[in-house]
């Protein structure tokens, strides 16, 4: 009893989004003709007092877990929330069904109710203490996301999209349950720290081959969800059919959730915390597995990436690419790599929504996600092309952006754990990745064309939200001691066990 | 006597028949039936440990959650899977070709 009622007091960032999806439902059934307005704003409300909570949870520096051990409050746990409700809210704050063309006269009830689920259960997945809990959110995070890129329900490739994602994505889940019930028959808990107490102990010869099975199928969800090569082949074909906000929402959110349990899984249960760099346990060598991962996935993003003319499929392969680096600060195995892997999160969030709006916006005047459309826009919209460079120079990694510090950060960590093979691969992907975000910002400025075609008339709100992802890809750099700080501090749990 | 060893043996047929499955068919609604297959086998896998060597009721209980999550999950499928149907009137995975490069 009092488990739970300490429980629920930990719990409010979740429990408010329970209640506004709720709201959102009820709100939505009542068929009252401003239903549409009242569930986004239900939506973005309930997303900022979620958002509020997290701040006070990281305040009060909350350590434990809850619910029997089911999920686990730490820094690390709040950190990522942060990072998962403000992608959520600015998702739903900057796209709208007025400016996605795609959704114009669907019902918008039943898609922000999706939003506040996925959010939800991305929440409950970055902070899953157990396999039983991981299993179910990740599921979560899952049926959620397959129903939101159906949402454009007589698009044929939305349908096409979705019946991708989720065969892929069963199959995944499946194979990565199969692993967990290796896990728990091997050390016979389904806990997280249990599992880290079982492979601390030392894994007999014998036992050897289950431990490594069990983490390459475990690996083959978390890979799914990051879109991790070789679990990539969904990520294209569902960016490319589902509606914009939604590529965009998914382009963020189950990645950065899936790679918190990721680094939960690696670090809580498969190594041992030290000072400096860290001890594997468990009798196999998951880094170097991941970093394998991680260099096939930044490679075939960026090379896939340079041949696309659909802005949605480049941006794709572009996400894929920066899962690759993302993995970089898994693979450290250090408090550094961590570190690294939440800065680049959330400098990943700002430039990846910001081009994902510009393309939306683009689409809305132009009802086109062609490269080859893209001719002129400097002079029809010039505030947009401006946000979009930005955007793109951020994504390429170019200071004076915040892209700059998140490449910094997680090669930093590489190169100090004396991987310098592996941070030159990242480097010289990094410079294949700038060839074709330079393209398309080429194709805006400088390629001729469109000439007859009248500047578009961006609405204020737009403009507002190009405005705000411009400063946010260059403002956070001259204030960044507070990030560093909450970066920081969000490695307490695993410095102090 | 049957032991964990058995079950064991049983759930890896299992789980290798849904890959199989899910590598060769090519109706949407088979392919399903693997991934049924497959997380069965991890449910086999789950209640052998929970029986045999773990201990306690906790294989047990997430078994029971795999079926209910698989039950959630395979209605979502058969929608996505009866909408393929209604726009090309096939069930046919192979036919949902429209996305690729």
């Amino acid at each position: 009893m009092h488990d739970l009622t300490r429980s629920l007091a930990w719990f409010r960032p979740e429990t408010a989004l329970a209640l506004g999806l709720l709201a959102v439902v009820l709100v939505d059934s009542t068929l009252v003709a401003w239903r549409g307005f009242a569930t986004r704003a239900i939506a973005a409300a309930s997303l900022a007092v979620a958002l509020g909570f997290v701040l006070e949870l990281q305040a009060a520096g909350a350590q434990g877990t809850l619910f029997s051990g089911m999920l686990a409050v730490d820094a690390l746990a709040s950190a990522f929330k942060l990072v998962l409700v403000a992608a959520g809210l600015l998702t739903v704050l900057a796209f709208s069904f007025r400016n996605s063309r795609e959704l114009h006269g669907l019902g918008q009830g039943e898609l922000y109710a999706l939003v506040l689920a996925l959010v939800l259960s991305c929440l409950l997945l970055a902070a899953a203490n157990d396999l039983v809990m991981l299993y179910l959110a990740l599921e979560m995070v899952s049926l959620t996301s397959y129903v939101m890129v159906a949402y454009l329900k007589g698009d044929r490739m939305s349908n096409e999209a979705s019946l991708k994602y989720i065969l892929f994505g069963a199959a995944s889940t499946g194979s990565m349950l199969y692993g967990l019930s290796i896990f728990y028959g091997l050390a016979g808990t389904t806990s997280l720290p249990g599992l880290q107490e079982y492979f601390a102990g030392g894994v007999p010869d014998a036992n050897r081959f289950a431990v490594y099975t069990a983490t390459l199928l475990a690996l083959a969800g978390f890979g799914f969800k990051v879109a991790a090569v070789p679990f990539h082949f969904w990520c294209p074909d569902v960016y490319q059919g589902a509606a914009t906000p939604v590529t965009a929402l998914l382009s963020v959110l189950p990645k950065a959730a899936g790679l918190a349990i990721a680094l939960r899984f690696f670090y809580g249960a498969l190594s041992i915390p030290r000072q400096g760099p860290w001890d594997l346990s468990g009798g196999i060598d998951w880094p170097a597995l991941l970093m394998l991962v991680s260099v096939l996935t930044m490679t075939l993003g960026n090379v896939a990436a340079l041949t696309q003319t659909n802005m949605k499929r480049l941006l794709a392969y572009s996400s894929i690419a920066h899962a690759g680096f993302l993995l970089m600060g898994i693979v450290a195995l250090s408090e550094n790599g961590a570190r690294g892997l939440l800065v680049y999160l959330a400098a990943y969030l700002v430039m990846n929504l910001g081009a994902f709006l510009v393309v939306t916006l683009v689409h809305l005047h132009d009802g086109s996600f062609d490269l080859r459309d893209y001719p002129g826009l400097y002079r029809r919209a010039p505030l947009l092309t401006l946000a979009m460079a930005f955007c793109l120079l951020s994504l390429v990694g170019l200071p004076p952006f915040v892209g700059f510090l998140a490449k910094l950060y997680v090669f930093a960590a590489v190169i100090e754990q004396g991987m310098g093979i592996y941070a030159t691969i990242g480097a010289v992907n990094a410079a294949i990745a700038a060839y074709y975000y330079f393209k398309v910002l080429k194709v805006m400025t400088i390629d001729a064309g469109n000439e007859e075609k009248p500047p578009l008339r961006l609405a204020l709100v737009d403009q507002a939200w190009l405005v705000f992802f411009l400063l946010a890809n260059v403002v956070p750099l001259f204030y960044w001691e507070p990030i560093e700080a909450w970066a920081r501090g969000a490695l307490v749990h695993y410095a102090g066990r | 006597m049957i032991g964990v060893g058995h079950y064991l043996v049983v759930a890896a047929a299992l789980f290798s028949l849904g890959v199989l499955g899910l590598l060769t068919r090519r109706n949407a609604v088979s392919v399903l039936m693997s991934i049924e297959l497959i997380l069965n086998a991890a449910n086999v896998n789950l209640v052998a440990f929970s029986r045999y060597s773990a201990g306690g009721l906790g294989g047990q209980v997430f078994a029971a959650f795999v079926i209910v999550v698989a039950a959630a999950e395979v209605a979502v499928a058969l929608a996505i899977v009866l909408t393929l149907y209604r726009l090309r009137r096939t069930p046919n995975l192979d036919d949902a070709d429209i996305l690729k490069g």
